[in-house]
């Protein structure tokens, strides 16, 4: 009986605890690509950008996504390779006009994915 | 090799009965976490972790049902269902073999695997809340099993091969039955060995045996 117990609230701390920094993990990571993708649409937006300025929000990124491969589905971070790769790019051409609108689909992905992922009732359910 | 390692430890963490005799609600776990360990096998796209949360998860509510069942026998009644004695010193229990959607077919065969082969050799037969069979044998039972019996009336309706491998016709039996003053759609069961000594049963009523008075041993 007191295995058991025990082993109840040892399960319910484990997915707790899980749940808890995968969360944190998650909303971390997203609102500090959110703020280097922030700065580079201001940059795209004023027409100061250059294309480093791009190349380095494309290392950013590489180095988190690692390990969100662990908290999140490889599709969802596929999707945000793959318009990141799309705007830096528009911006190798200078073509900012273009770019504006992917940074603007990648600040969304930051403000959404992480609500997705979140643990919350609507979410379970 | 995570989810096999984590899926085991699981599966050794719930216990023994996991591996051998079920509960109905232990099979559901077992079928949820085979399929739950499958998911980040079969699809690259989703994480491992997703896998091992959702088995933890199953775990912890296995545990939970554990609880209820170890401290609240009611609950237990609930989730794990009783044993239900399905033949009784009347007989065989028809409404409880229904109320297990079971027929009398069912009840034969399980008793055959236990090695029983005459309905009245048993004293009580049992399916447990795990689906698996018992009985208990009457103190005679090995005189009461000489020969083996064969169901010719089985819920009201002949088997004509078995009618036909006691060299009789269905007249005969219908002649015994209206003697021993019983109707073909009222009699449960009604088996003969290769000595004539039958079983009838009707529905609802108490079982009896009958010496056909068979001149020779026919099987």
């Amino acid at each position: 009986m007191i295995k058991t117990i025990a082993s109840i609230f040892i399960t319910l701390g484990i997915i707790f605890g899980l749940a808890f920094y995968e969360n944190n993990r998650v909303n971390n990571t997203f609102r500090e690509f959110e703020t280097v993708l922030t700065s580079l649409y201001n940059k795209t937006e004023s027409g100061e950008v250059t294309y480093e300025d791009g190349t380095a929000t494309e290392r950013f990124w590489e180095n988190k996504k690692n390990t969100l491969h662990i908290w999140l589905p490889h599709t969802a971070i596929l999707e945000i390779d793959y318009q990141l790769y799309e705007a830096v790019g528009y911006l190798y051409v200078r073509d900012y006009q273009s770019a504006l609108p992917k940074i603007e689909i990648l600040l969304g992905m930051c403000e959404n994915i992480p609500q997705s992922y979140r643990f919350s009732i609507e979410n379970v359910l | 090799m995570i989810v096999f390692v984590a899926t085991l430890c699981v599966m050794r963490l719930m216990g023994k009965r996991q591996i051998g005799e079920m509960q109905p609600y232990e099979l559901v776990i077992t079928l949820i976490i085979a399929d739950l360990a499958c998911i980040p096998l079969a699809d690259h796209s989703i994480p491992l972790l997703y896998g091992l949360v959702a088995i933890l998860s199953v775990y912890f509510l296995h545990q939970i049902i554990c609880l209820l069942d170890l401290r609240f026998p009611a609950a237990k009644a609930v989730v794990s269902g009783v044993p239900s004695i399905v033949l009784n010193k009347n007989g065989i229990d028809d409404a409880e073999l229904k109320k297990n959607n079971l027929d009398v077919s069912d009840l034969i065969e399980s008793l055959r695997v236990e090695g029983y082969f005459a309905l009245d050799a048993v004293e009580y037969a049992l399916y447990e809340a795990g689906g698996t069979f018992s009985a208990l044998p009457k103190k005679n039972y090995m005189d009461l099993q000489k020969s083996l019996p064969i169901v010719l009336i089985d819920e009201g309706k002949f088997d004509d091969k078995n009618v036909e491998l006691t060299e009789r016709d269905r007249q005969y039996y219908l002649d015994i039955l209206k003697q021993n003053g019983c109707t073909l759609p009222r009699t449960l069961v009604m088996t003969v060995d290769g000595n004539g000594k039958a079983y009838l049963q009707e529905k609802g009523e108490k079982y009896r045996t009958v010496d056909l008075a068979w001149q020779k041993q026919l099987w």
